[in-house]
């Protein structure tokens, strides 16, 4: 029981952990959280069964056609839905209109792609184990995010350019930086980092248009865990939220499970309303 | 010479008494319109295409053959586009248009916003859809249904499991939606009342990815059968998929969506679709020996004749589309057109002789399905969309 505790807990906290860093990246560029980071997880679930199981592409094709298909939700949702209320952030209309896209998005996948859930093909040829590729998938995918982003933020010249943008945008800008390209290419980045999440735990969620939702919610739980725009937290709130729920699966069950989760998600967020990794802010006065 | 107005009068009122105690039999050879509301599109047009087939075939026949008493039959078909307001609009355009009877909604979401709009306006209506309140004589006196109840559905699966497999400790999972959970609730009570002990009872998120922590507690409650209750084929398949990973060896008895070619598509081994029984109906279902009985032998070969495709549906979704025009048919003949009439011949129908199913209605039980017709059979025995009844049945 431990053991399927752990590698179900890990694999799914991993994904979840993949679309909160989505959310991060998102949010790190235009201080908007784009509730289609689930969809994006979805989609690329479902692009993988759609090019690799249905039309039969190499499994390297379809993968790289699937991340293709993220990073262009990803522009589309800064242009569609982000850049038209970034000059009204405080009134969150970005809520409405990342919601509405994402809808249209899921919407339009059910009625091309059907409501039922439909297999998603086995990458790799291997004989089925315990320590099946189902759940290291997710897991090395969430370390190759980590350890990319690391490089990419520490060591490239576009990686800074990103952190400065996350940080001071008008600073940014007023050093000369493309502040336009630059959120556009956050939020291509994020869409491929969340198509990602779906393609690589594609066997355990199956090609579904219902996991966009399921994957938004329970997304966003590490993002408010671990602290906004903190990637670091949302790993660690992610693989813990993973495991807690699956102990809670296997202790309680059913609904009760998602019961359990939530109760001590918002126990953590009245202890620490910044997030367990998140630092509180001084608010100007 | 000028005409009075006591003359024309006089002629007026001669003329109608005549017209009146003279009238000549001339027969109606206006078409009889059959109002039809299948989902051709969208979620749940796999069983409105299976269905229309039936239909489409059953019409093609009876207006070849001369019509109903030299009437030719005229279906007015509108998709419902799986889509209960869509299916309302167009319920109100065939009310509109005085058709004769109404054939549909195919599925329950469209029938819940249908039936009682039928009612308001009189329209004679059958359809095929299983939620039990769809049929009330009280309520919709002009309504009937010519397929099970989903209490029907549910009994046979009881029946089936606790004294045919005769397993007494049962575990009942279902996914959280409405259907899901209202099976769980009517069914556990109906299981308790044959003297069934429930181990398990559960309500899970279809989507939930990993159902090994569910079937374990059902595993160490003691659980010799599992009846999952949702139409989900992926939250289907998981149970499936997780029974044959850990290797336990229970029956899995339930909705029909468990012999669906979408849950095929997502087992993990063939193998895993053995013991697996799904409810379906005796009918179109292979019996001991692999054979149909002889009526569906014979309408099987008038589909092949007829080059109806089988490959991608049930041969029960065709079965009740071609008899429910055949139904109309006898009705008709019997009475003519009016609807009362219709209902009072429906009211008193006994057996009408279906591919699908002997259908019986009295003036209180507008549900015209038998209850032995109801059966389980083996998902993984799929052929020319029938599969064999499951074992026991013969014994």
């Amino acid at each position: 029981m431990v053991e399927s505790i752990v590698l179900s807990g890990l694999a799914i906290g991993c994904i979840y952990a993949l679309i909160g860093i989505t959310y991060n990246v998102m949010f790190s560029a235009s201080r908007v959280f784009s509730f289609t980071a689930g969809t994006l997880g979805m989609l690329g679930g479902v692009l993988g069964s759609l090019f690799i199981a249905r039309m039969g592409l190499p499994v390297v094709v379809g993968f790289a056609l699937a991340l293709a298909g993220g990073a262009i939700l990803g522009i589309v949702t800064e242009i569609v839905a982000v850049r038209p209320v970034l000059k009204s952030l405080d009134q969150h209309l970005y809520v409405l209109s990342t919601l509405a896209l994402a809808l249209i998005v899921q919407e339009f996948t059910a009625i091309e792609w059907g409501t039922d859930a439909r297999p998603f093909p086995r990458l790799f040829d291997l004989a089925r184990v315990n320590f099946d590729q189902q759940f290291w998938l997710p897991m090395l995918a969430c370390v190759v995010v980590i350890v990319g982003l690391e490089l990419l933020y520490r060591h490239t010249l576009v990686g800074h350019a990103f952190l400065a943008i996350a940080e001071d945008s008008f600073a940014a800008r007023a050093l000369g930086l493309p502040e336009r390209g630059l959120r556009m290419a956050s939020y291509a980045l994020a869409g491929v980092i969340g198509a990602l999440a779906g393609f690589a735990g594609g066997e355990m969620l199956l090609a579904f248009f219902g996991n966009a939702p399921m994957l938004t919610f329970y997304g966003f739980v590490p993002v408010a865990l671990g602290g906004m725009g903190n990637n670091r937290g949302a790993v660690i709130a992610g693989l813990l939220l993973g495991l807690f729920q699956q102990a809670a699966n296997f202790l309680v069950g059913g609904i009760f499970a998602s019961v359990a989760v939530f109760t001590v998600f918002i126990l953590v967020l009245l202890a620490r309303p910044e997030g367990l990794a998140g630092a509180s802010l001084p608010r100007r006065v | 010479m000028p005409i009075t107005r006591r003359q024309a009068l006089a002629s007026a009122g001669a003329a109608a008494l005549a017209s009146g105690l003279a009238k000549p039999a001339i027969a109606n050879s206006d078409p009889i319109r059959i109002g039809y509301l299948p989902a051709l599109t969208g979620p749940s047009s796999s069983t409105g295409v299976g269905i229309s087939r039936g239909t489409q075939l059953a019409v093609q026949e009876l207006n070849a053959a001369g019509g109903i008493n030299g009437r030719q039959i005229e279906l007015i078909v509108r998709d419902t586009q799986s889509d209960p307001t869509k299916a309302v609009n167009a319920a109100a355009e065939l009310t509109n248009q005085q058709v004769n009877v109404v054939f549909g909604p195919l599925n329950s979401g469209e029938s819940l916003a249908v039936v009682p709009l039928l009612a308001r306006s009189s329209t004679l209506q059958v359809h095929p859809c299983w939620v039990d309140s769809l049929t009330d004589p009280q309520k919709y006196p002009m309504c009937f249904r010519n397929a099970p109840t989903n209490q029907q559905i549910g009994g046979a699966a009881n029946r089936y499991v606790v004294e045919v497999l005769n397993k007494k400790k049962i575990a009942v999972i279902s996914d959280t939606t409405g259907y899901g959970t209202a099976s769980v609730n009517a069914y556990v009570p109906m299981l308790k009342a044959r003297g069934a002990d429930v181990v398990y009872q559960g309500n899970v998120d279809a989507a939930n990815p990993d159902l090994k922590p569910e079937l374990l507690r059902m595993q160490s409650a003691g659980a010799e059968a599992i009846m999952p209750w949702s139409v989900n084929a992926g939250f289907l398949s998981r149970v499936i998929n997780t029974r044959g990973d850990m290797a336990w060896d229970v029956p899995i008895c339930g909705q029909t969506t468990l012999g669906s070619g979408q849950t095929k598509a997502l087992l993990e081994k063939p193998e895993y679709w053995a013991k697996v029984y799904p409810n379906n109906f005796k009918p179109v279902c292979y019996g001991p020996g692999g054979k149909l009985p002889d009526r569906t032998t014979a309408f099987l070969d008038r589909l092949r004749s007829a080059k109806v495709d089988l490959s991608d549906t049930l041969l029960w979704w065709v079965g009740v589309g071609y008899d429910s025009p055949y139904m109309f048919a006898q009705a008709i003949k019997a009475v003519g057109t009016e609807p009362e009439k219709i209902v009072g011949y429906f009211n008193q129908m006994k057996s009408f002789p279906g591919v699908y199913g002997d259908i019986s209605f009295t003036p209180d039980r507008h549900n015209g399905y038998p209850d032995d017709e109801v059966v389980m059979v083996e998902a993984n025995s799929l052929k020319d969309g029938a599969f064999n009844v499951a074992p026991g049945y013969a014994a």
